[in-house]
């Protein structure tokens, strides 16, 4: 059985694996090698067996063909309307087509069906709410991303995200060490501004448990400061824990189901150990997503709870805003044409749109706020949401895809776009740069640090 | 007086005035040096995705990639390595300030130094405000260097060093490095501070009484808190001057033959964004002719 050296159906375990497997720039051997991998219908058949349960089946059978859900699906509409793009027809070619064959399919389908799940659908589920039926074509894809994971035809840069958390339990190659390390660099960094300034770490009964992106620890540090700046300023009993602070799921964008359980389990231990009133997620939507809403149900939770009540930072932000908590100095409000962008992981997944909305109407000059249209759960995805931003192999479908954003935003006439994901953020970022949008684009800590009235008691004394 | 030297460069001909001045205290001082370079901003989320900061083209890093930005960077400073054949050339992906100071925190060098700024194209920018060197200078524990101009010339020894005063407490470590190093290379120390009648005024004119009052006042605090603390140190001078302080200091240490200015640099990450042209160090950096050391902090016991 042709089984490659990088393009495999086992997953990334250890350190040495994944290095080896960044090794090949750009995934090339690894995408050789996938041309002659072959699929083993026997397990494809035999796990739909045993995992596609009765909401699945009765979606691909009642699907009526009707074509509602065309226009939903903005990679269909920035694709000329090409009827191959309608959602019914790419899950009913693909998993669809899996299931009648009794998962008799062959190398050049799984090719196909690969480029189906990751460049032709961002799993932003804009298409169930508008199926008379209800059919989640989006939920749908993410299970059929779990079974070409299985057999081995998953992208390069997915295989190496899922293989991160395996080994990392992170979405990059943090230790947890450096990232207590970093969080206490970053606060002594900015001690000489905020005297009494601490991170405590694995402080057991805090208010509230803080979890972040690796890549936060990785690249961009100063979100770790200002997250801890904010929860000071805010007097809030915070704390930080040492292993399973990774709020992230790549193994969720790769179909790794496998290393979804092993990564929200370690979230989910760091709760159980420390006993916090609640945990506080970063400004991530596909996070929230992986350890608030689908978490719990990977790690076989009765309840479908997270240990604790589990929040998202916006809504931790607009509390703290609501209750006096943070209290912003008008004459700093955001006083120029202003968009938000309604992540499609905890707008219209987790029902947060009025939550940012609150925010807006503390930080943003009344007058100065224009929403996208559509917006709040009807707003399209970023375009490069469900893992699209980060494959190369399919960057040219990603960047046409980035268009209906680029003209959403646009239209609002919007100087600066305040985008509450890291997903989105780095759409918007790579959609100004694409096509030299004249905007800026921000996540909120930022933008309300600089807006933030400091108790004096906190000022440094000079 | 410095040992471990991290010469941190664009790659690019902004940091060959930069180059010259590392290399040059290095083999004075028989100082370490590392040749520390951020080829690239690390770009489209969880990607292997690079954007490499002198071509601006999208790379994928690798080992192979690496080797040739070092053989790259050898090229760009050959001449001045040869200086100090240990130096020793690092190279990283990631923000250029932030992985500065990432390997300050590591490496602990006694001296950090730079170039000018790469300019207003550079792929940084628009994600971050302010430059590198601003926020390098702002959070370092040691003392950055930066020399901009190709005039800025320096060839080995100090026999003039200038302290430009802001009566800060950052200004008051400035102080104590400038001092350090005038004992050690037993040259002039010259305190300095400008008064400001320009830009922050707002366009009002200050009358030359009170212009003045403040040049008596200012010379005061110079004596209590700075020539209060130089002991048997005699070889020093003290001056006020009235105008824009970026300007007063260069020209300050033109008029003096100065090759070396020493100040704090202690803005506020607000101010760095709201201030285009950037801070008061920053134009001197700009425009001295001689390196510019930035100094905010005591060294840590």
């Amino acid at each position: 059985m042709p089984e490659g050296q990088f393009c495999n159906k086992r997953p990334v375990n250890t350190d040495e694996e994944l290095k080896a497997l960044l090794g090949d720039t750009g995934g090339q051997k690894y995408y050789q090698e996938m041309k002659a991998l072959e699929v083993d219908t026997a397990l494809l058949w035999s796990t739909i067996q045993k995992t596609m349960k009765s909401r699945i089946k009765t979606w691909l059978s009642i699907c009526a063909h009707c074509g509602m859900c065309a226009d939903s699906c903005f990679i269909y509409r920035v694709s000329n309307r090409n009827p191959k793009q309608v959602p019914a027809y790419k899950i009913q070619s693909t998993l669809g087509e899996i299931v009648r064959r009794k998962g008799k399919v062959d190398n050049a389908f799984m090719h196909m069906a690969m480029e189906t799940a990751w460049a032709k659908c961002t799993c932003c589920n804009r298409c169930g709410m508008y199926c008379p039926h209800g059919i989640d074509m989006g939920v749908m894809f993410g299970y059929l991303r779990g079974l070409l994971y299985q057999q081995g035809f998953v992208p390069w840069e997915m295989k190496i995200g899922a293989g991160m958390h395996r080994v990392y339990r992170a979405q990059m190659d943090v230790p947890n060490e450096e990232f207590v390390d970093t969080f206490q660099w970053m606060v002594e960094e900015n001690q000489e501004e905020y005297p009494r300034l601490e991170v405590p770490v694995d402080k057991e009964g805090a208010d509230i448990l803080y979890t972040v992106n690796a890549r936060e620890v990785k690249h961009y540090p100063e979100d770790l400061a200002e997250a801890a700046i904010l929860f000071h300023i805010a007097g809030e009993d915070w704390t930080v824990t040492s292993e399973g602070w990774e709020l992230t799921s790549l193994a969720m964008f790769a179909g790794d189901w496998e290393a979804c359980k092993m990564q929200v389990t370690s979230v989910y231990g760091a709760m159980e150990r420390l006993k916090p009133k609640r945990m506080v997620g970063t400004e991530c939507g596909h996070a929230h997503r992986a350890t608030v809403v689908e978490g719990p149900y990977w790690a076989g939770r009765k309840d479908g709870q997270t240990p604790v009540p589990s929040i998202h930072y916006v809504e931790w932000l607009a509390e703290a805003l609501r209750t006096g908590k943070l209290k912003i100095d008008p004459e700093k409000r955001i006083k120029v044409p202003v968009t938000i962008q309604d992540s499609c992981n905890y707008i219209r997944n987790h029902g947060l749109k009025e939550v940012t909305r609150e925010i807006i109407s503390y930080i943003v000059e009344p007058g100065y706020f224009r929403d996208m249209s559509p917006n709040r759960e009807h707003n399209y995805c970023c375009g490069g949401g469900g893992g699209f931003n980060g494959i190369g192999l399919y960057r040219r479908q990603r960047n046409e895809a980035l268009k209906t954003k680029r003209d959403q935003i646009l239209a609002t006439g919007a100087e600066l776009v305040l985008a509450p994901c890291h997903n989105c953020w780095d759409a918007i970022r790579d959609l100004i740069e694409e096509y030299e949008v004249p905007v800026k684009w921000s996540f909120l800590k930022p933008l309300i640090l600089k807006m933030a009235v400091v108790p004096e008691h906190l000022k440094p004394r000079e | 007086m410095f040992k471990n030297i991290l010469f941190a460069t664009s790659a690019t001909e902004a940091s060959d005035h930069a180059a010259r001045v590392a290399f040059n205290l290095a083999r004075q001082y028989g100082a370490a040096v590392t040749v520390f370079h951020v080829l690239g901003v690390p770009t489209r989320g969880y990607s292997q995705v690079v954007v490499d900061v002198r071509t601006k083209e999208s790379v994928q890093v690798d080992d192979e990639y690496r080797a040739w930005v070092v053989e790259e960077i050898k090229n760009q400073h050959g001449g001045e390595m040869k200086k100090a054949p240990q130096a020793v050339v690092e190279v990283c992906v990631g923000y250029p300030h932030r992985e500065i100071l990432r390997a300050v925190r590591e490496k602990k060098p006694d001296l950090v130094v730079m170039g000018g700024t790469t300019g207003g194209d550079s792929v940084y920018k628009k994600a971050l405000a302010g430059t590198t060197l601003q926020k390098v200078a702002k959070a370092a524990p040691c003392p950055v260097l930066a020399v901009a101009r190709e005039a800025a010339s320096f060839w080995g020894g100090f026999s003039s060093i200038v302290f430009g005063a802001d009566f800060s407490k950052a200004s008051d470590a400035a102080f104590d490095f400038s001092l350090k190093m005038a004992r050690e290379a037993q040259c002039e120390l010259h305190l300095f501070h400008a008064v400001d009648v320009g830009a922050t005024l707002m366009g009002k004119i200050m009358d030359q009484d009170t212009i003045e009052g403040q040049i008596r006042e200012s010379l005061n605090r110079i004596r209590g808190r700075y020539v209060a603390k130089m002991g048997d140190f005699k070889n020093y001078t003290m001056e006020v001057w009235e105008g824009i302080p970026s300007i007063e200091i260069v020209k300050f240490a033109r008029e003096r033959n100065a090759d070396l200015i020493v100040m704090a640099h202690h803005a506020r990450q607000a101010d760095l964004e709201d201030s285009p042209m950037g801070s008061t160090m920053e134009q001197v950096i700009m425009r001295a002719g001689c390196p510019v050391i930035s100094v905010n902090r005591l060294p840590k016991a």
